[in-house]
């Protein structure tokens, strides 16, 4: 069996080494101007400098702050808010409709809107994920409390089961799964609006970086940050996958993606 | 049934969310009036509407937004069609599967609009660039949605297909693609929603040409609010009307289909 | 020359590969069946008579020994052995009349179309062929899954537990049905059930197997006329006779009166 795992792992990584072989031809021979497409070399080199004079750092984590309080923020209120409407029917019907319609909107719509109300600044920009981070996890733990089989809450009545025992007993765990997946489409989302606001009015983080890099055409620094871009995405999916498999463990599968 | 009952049953069961909103309107109404919110932050809801007629009558707002959606198209064709491609060959392909995924997933993990910077670079600020972004962001959703509607159909009827000795063509058509179909519909919804968000990022951000991203954004700098309103009212109108008539293409679909939820 | 219709499986051996461990599923099946033959397979479940049916219609491969249709080595699924698996696997996107010419080469042309409609009306569907699978019953389902094989004149069908998941109600019409089709088209049928009752009232003879691994314990011939009483002293015999096979008794003796 370890042979066949070898084998699949070996066939993955087939594409991505040809593409580095041509990318590597392609500098060599200077099909493209470095500017353009700077070798595969360089960009260790790269990397390396930004590692050492700590730009790397203090941009990485100034953007991952931000993250981390627009996500906290934004799917907290998400979490309240989707209780609300899944738990009362009268919310879910005043408020719904609001919801779904302010959903509508692409939360880049909202950009130029809150600039005016928030200027530029952080508070601005932490805004700006919260919203984002919110309305995916509103949707979700509004699905997963609502979603909550009828046969499961006959049996909390059955059993005499007051207000909380059935939120803490029954709900809750039912949404579970919405909810881990509520999380992960917020944390994406959050991850995705600091990039935005970054590009556009920040003078810290990595979204700034790459848009003064691409301004001085240092193309090699804004591959180098796009890649640590798609790590740090890559390591955050996981944590929350972990979490996942954790808190669902002993579950039949779900389709969770 | 008259029209005056299907239109008192449609507002009947639909009364709540118009109190809210009424209610907001109202709300809305006296801040900016009773000038508690100054009016170059909050204008009032009449002055909305009257901006909002003002840019339909000159034609101003159509042609925005008919450019926008001519930007769109181009992107999203692109991005949908190699994106449908590459996720049914990756769905019918082991080999495939193993040969791509990998790096699928990894370029996944780039949120689209980090990529801008260097598209910025490699295409400059015309359309060209705008139209590659659109064409990526249209791409992942459709090949994670194509891929994985291919690979739900159920292994039984696959079996069906070689009992009938279907030959490669009708095993596809027959019954991959239509077993696929939701998924792909739900891809296609996905892929034209980002391409929407899109369109309007790129054109608030690299402001060269008309298109209702670059509306927005002018009125912004210009300071008119209530144009800013219009236009994102129109954008998340926009966003609605794909989601709505693809959803319900895709209900329509899983109409047929055990609810195997 | 062999009549067509003749499957010969002679010292069929079959085994999988579980983690670290080779488990042997069929050990050394012998069996000729006869052309216009109705065959059951009764065994418990996990006894590999699933293993054996899909190894017949050529959905699985990897075997020892041979399995022959008149008298030619199979080499994957074809034509000529048609199968209904238990769960019908109608595609629901189609109608009764399009999934019933699923396997039909020419579904286009009138002497297609005749011939779906003739099948539909076998399996007693008439006035459903618009009808998407999940309009209709389970009973409905599986008799279009009928149809749908015997539309391209299989010499052999396959039933996997054709009505395991219908109701016992159902299930009992569906074996008047069965036995009517099966008449009325002549084709040999061979069937895997559980259901002893089932195998006795439909079946020329019945095929014991036992498990772990699958072999054929006895067969037992049964030659009582059609159609069969239930109640009867010779069914019930019978009954008692495939049971002990499995080391189990029929609820109440019957009893003579003179």
């Amino acid at each position: 069996m370890k042979l066949q795992t070898i084998k699949i792992k070996l066939l993955g990584l087939i594409v991505p080494v040809l593409l580095l072989a041509v990318w590597d031809y392609v500098t060599r021979h200077e099909i493209f101007p470095a500017q353009l497409l700077p070798p595969p070399g360089m960009l260790f080199d790269t990397w390396l400098d930004m590692q050492t004079s700590g730009e790397l750092a203090l941009n990485m984590r100034i953007s991952l702050l931000r993250v981390a309080a627009g996500f906290a923020l934004g799917a907290t209120l998400g979490f309240l808010v989707g209780t609300a409407m899944g738990t009362w029917t009268v919310v879910d019907q005043y408020l719904g409709p609001l919801f779904n319609t302010i959903r509508q909107v692409p939360i880049v719509g909202w950009l130029p809107f809150l600039i005016v109300w928030l200027g530029i600044g952080e508070v601005f920009k932490i805004a700006f994920i919260s919203l984002g981070a919110l309305i995916p996890m509103a949707l979700k733990t509004y699905e997963g409390i609502r979603g909550v089989s009828p046969s499961y809450l006959e049996v909390a009545r059955v059993f005499e089961f007051n207000r909380f025992k059935q939120l803490t007993r029954i709900i809750l765990p039912s949404a579970l799964p919405s909810l881990l997946i509520g999380l992960r489409l917020s944390l994406s989302e959050a991850w995705m609006l600091v990039v935005a606001a970054e590009l556009v009015a920040a003078s810290v983080g990595i979204g700034n970086t790459m848009t003064v890099a691409r301004r001085l055409f240092q193309t090699d620094v804004v591959l180098v940050s796009v890649i640590v871009i798609a790590i740090t995405g890559y390591f955050g999916n996981k944590l929350l996958a972990l979490l996942e498999s954790q808190l669902l463990s002993g579950r039949r599968p779900s389709s969770a993606h | 049934m008259s029209i005056s009952t299907r239109v008192a049953g449609f507002i009947g069961r639909r009364y709540h969310g118009m109190i809210t909103f009424l209610v907001l309107v109202g709300i809305w109404a006296a801040l900016s009036h009773l000038k508690v919110v100054p009016a170059e932050l909050l204008p009032a809801p009449d002055t909305v509407l009257k901006t909002f007629i003002q840019n339909v009558a000159s034609g101003l707002l159509g042609k925005s937004l008919w450019a926008s959606l001519i930007r769109i198209t181009q992107g999203f064709l692109i991005g949908c069609s190699l994106g449908f491609l590459l996720g049914a060959l990756m769905g019918v392909s082991l080999t495939a599967e193993r040969l791509f995924a990998p790096l699928i997933n990894a370029l996944r993990q780039v949120p689209i609009i980090g990529w801008i910077p260097l598209i910025i670079v490699w295409c400059g600020i015309a359309d060209m660039s705008k139209i590659t972004f659109i064409g990526i962001g249209a791409f992942f959703p459709m090949v994670v949605n194509t891929f994985e509607g291919v690979r739900s159909v159920p292994h039984g009827y696959l079996e069906v297909a070689r009992v009938f000795e279907f030959g490669k063509w009708k095993l596809l058509s027959k019954i991959v693609v239509p077993g696929a179909l939701p998924s792909i519909v739900t891809g296609i919804r996905l892929s034209l929603g980002t391409s929407w968000m899109l369109v309007v990022w790129s054109e608030i951000n690299t402001r060269s040409a008309l298109g209702i991203g670059d509306m927005l954004d002018s009125a912004r700098e210009g300071g008119r609010m209530d144009l800013v309103i219009v236009c994102i009212i129109v954008i998340g109108v926009v966003a609605f009307l794909i989601n709505e008539l693809l959803g319900l293409l895709e209900t329509q679909l899983q109409g047929w289909k055990k609810v195997s939820r | 020359m062999e009549k067509l219709g003749t499957l010969k499986v002679k010292n069929l051996n079959k085994g999988f590969r579980s983690g670290k461990e080779d488990v042997k599923v069929l050990n050394d099946i012998n069996l000729t069946v006869q052309p216009g033959e109705f065959i059951s397979i009764v065994g418990q479940s996990g006894c590999g008579k699933t293993t054996f049916l899909r190894l017949v219609v050529g959905l699985e491969s990897n075997y020892e020994g041979e399995i022959l249709l008149d008298g030619k080595r199979l080499n994957g699924p074809d034509l000529k052995r048609g199968v209904v698996f238990q769960d019908h696997r109608l595609l629901p996107w189609l109608t009764v009349e399009k999934n019933v010419g699923l396997g039909l080469k020419n579904g286009r042309n009138g002497e297609a179309r005749q011939t779906v409609q003739e099948h539909i009306e076998l399996v007693g569907l008439k006035g459903f062929e618009q009808h998407y699978p999940h309009q209709l019953s389970g009973g409905m389902s599986q008799r279009a899954a009928i149809a749908r094989a015997l539309v391209n004149r299989p010499e052999i069908l396959m039933l996997d537990e054709p009505l395991g998941a219908l109701d016992a109600l159902t299930r009992m019409y569906m074996h008047q049905e069965l036995e009517r089709i099966w008449k009325q088209e002549g084709i040999t049928m061979i069937m895997v059930t559980h259901d002893v009752d089932e195998a006795i009232f439909l079946s020329d003879r019945i095929v014991i197997m036992s498990s772990r691994p699958g072999t054929i314990k006895k067969i037992i011939p049964v030659k009582l006329a059609r159609p069969r009483d239930r109640a009867g002293v010779d069914f019930l015999r019978i009954k008692e006779e495939v049971l002990e096979e499995f080391h189990l008794h029929t609820e109440t003796p019957f009893s003579y009166t003179i």
